[in-house]
């Protein structure tokens, strides 16, 4: 478990001083920041285009650290041998492997992290979209004493719920395509598994909406309720086991939700959480049997 | 101690896969306490070999055994350090970040002052607070070699470990190996500058076309070298290879090329 950690946090701290990785970082920043000036071009519902760029700008470059840093961050280590040093110490592979993907979740939760960070200054800034933290508040009103107890100088603010939850899913969504970027650089080349994790992440996108659009229908015809199918047998199977075999990335995108601020019920996150982290447990799992047994020349 | 019994391995290659042998049926045992040097020319298999030996490919025949455990054992390595040839770290850490993780890695949870010691003994201290990306060939390879004999290993196996030095490089990397000999450690290094073969070795494996040719004791191999400077009449390579030793391993991995 030791030796895990210890490869994690290595892995961490390389992925963190990647040229990549703050590139990302800081354009997605940029982004967010000037999420204020693109609300400007509305003269209503201003922060809700605001958090509407603000979590695509999020979503997107994590998504791109994900795939980028994923399809690499074993490939290198392979290509420019580097894994040799660690591979030949009495280490399993599993465990190394575990440890490099630890240290890219963790740059992917503290990208996240510090994305959102900025994303709140940004909502506090412009005192749009923001709720006040009332739980938080009476908690602080209640351990003070008298008399300082009801005269709080300022009001501590917090995201709205599903804003905070649209956060830890694009986290989970992330490190999800990592995963899938990572098998596929087990097998093929770094550029063929950032492409191959781009179409997997598109189509595990649109797939959803494909398979609604395939589904037979039920239609009132001179005033009796028929099925009708509106794609042929062959194009509605193939698009139903796209649907089903690969992974539906639309789950985690509740950006509607968010800007709306309507809260996600506990079984629709739990549901999600699962779904999200089974599936990157599952393309580990692969991953790692496929880099057991392969060679490392 | 390491060894091979029939080890083969083939890569695919080509559009069908055709299988393409790297060594061949090679049986080879490494002793204890000795310095073992596996010379060969470029593409004989040395590299492959040393891989096979250190889990990081498997033999596609044939077996290997480490103090008795499969070399694909993560056990087999608990007493081994390896060197490989042109060795790299990733970007953005310092000499002192890598070889602190390595330390973890082997379980020793070195302190600063082993790490220090280290580092000093490979000849990098001074260097320790740079990022390992913006070392010199040189240091590099320094670095690794503190790497490989971090935790005092048995068994040290180094993949050319002299290519690419300068000469004060060379002989600064000679005078460690020296001194790990002098500390009864099983050494495995392979090198194909026969230079090295007499200074360095208490014996001699030669593999030429991924077929072992020869596995003798330097003493031995000298006894036919002797004999065969004698034979041979004609001396123009004296200028590249001045020993008898030199110019029988030179001939007889010419030959065996040839054949």
């Amino acid at each position: 478990m030791e030796k895990i950690l210890y490869g994690a946090m290595y892995s961490f701290k390389e992925i963190k001083s990647s040229k990549i990785f703050y590139s990302f970082l800081i354009f997605a920043l940029i982004l967010i920041s000037g999420s204020y000036f693109v609300s400007q071009t509305s003269f209503i519902n201003q922060g809700r285009i605001m958090v509407d760029f603000s979590i695509f700008a999020i979503s997107i470059f994590n998504i791109f650290i994900g795939i980028f840093i994923g399809s690499s961050v074993v490939y290198d280590d392979i290509e420019k041998k580097s894994v040799f040093l660690a591979l030949t110490r009495p280490i399993r592979r599993t465990q190394y492997l575990i440890g490099r993907f630890l240290g890219l979740a963790a740059a992917i939760i503290f990208s996240t992290i510090i994305m959102m960070l900025i994303f709140y200054f940004v909502l506090l800034i412009m005192h749009k979209f923001i709720v006040p933290a009332m739980p938080v508040v009476k908690t602080v009103r209640h351990a003070i004493k008298p008399p300082l107890a009801g005269s709080m100088p300022f009001t501590l603010y917090s995201l709205p719920q599903p804003l905070i939850i649209q956060g830890f899913f694009i986290i989970i969504e992330s490190v999800f395509i990592s995963a899938a970027a990572l098998l596929f650089s087990l097998v093929t080349s770094k550029a063929l598994a950032s492409i191959f994790a781009i179409l997997v992440f598109f189509i595990g996108n649109v797939s959803s909406r494909m398979n609604d659009l395939i589904k037979p229908v039920r239609k009132v015809i001179n005033g009796k309720t028929v099925t009708v199918h509106q794609a042929n047998h062959t194009l509605a199977a193939i698009v139903h086991f796209i649907y089903t075999v690969l992974p539906n990335f639309s789950l985690f995108n509740i950006s509607s939700e968010a800007a709306y601020k309507i809260s996600v019920s506990g079984g629709g996150i739990s549901y999600r959480i699962i779904y999200g982290i089974c599936y990157t447990a599952l393309l580990f799992v692969i991953s790692s049997l496929i880099f057991a047994s392969k060679d490392i020349a | 101690m390491i060894e091979l019994k029939n080890v083969t391995k083939y890569f695919r290659v080509g559009f069908f896969g055709n299988k393409k042998n790297a060594v061949k049926d090679l049986s080879l045992n490494i002793e204890e306490g000795q310095v073992t040097g596996f010379f060969g020319p470029n593409g004989a298999g040395k590299s492959t070999t040393i891989k096979m030996i250190v889990g990081l490919i498997n033999p596609s025949v044939g077996g290997i055994k480490i103090n008795g455990y499969d070399a694909s054992d993560y056990r087999a390595r608990l007493k081994l350090g390896y060197l490989p040839e042109s060795p790299s770290f990733p970007r953005g850490l310092k000499g002192i970040e890598i070889i602190s993780y390595y330390s973890n890695l082997l379980n020793i949870r070195a302190s600063k002052d082993a790490i220090d010691e280290a580092l000093k003994s490979a000849g990098i201290f001074h260097a320790k607070n740079i990022q390992a990306h913006k070392y010199s060939k040189g240091m590099t390879q320094r670095l690794a070699l503190a790497i490989s004999i971090l935790g005092d290993p048995e068994i040290l196996i180094f993949d050319e470990p002299l290519s690419g030095l300068d000469p004060i490089g060379r002989k600064e990397f000679k005078d460690i190996i020296f001194k790990l000999k002098e500390r009864k450690k099983t050494i495995f290094f392979s090198s194909h500058v026969l230079a090295d073969s007499k200074e360095l070795c208490d014996r001699i494996a030669v593999l030429v076309n991924g077929r072992l040719i020869k596995n003798k004791d330097v003493a031995e191999i000298e006894k036919e070298a002797e004999a065969y400077s004698e034979e041979r009449k004609d001396n123009s390579l004296t200028g590249e290879y001045n020993t008898p030793l030199e110019i029988y391993l030179y001939d007889l991995m010419l030959k065996s090329g040839k054949n």
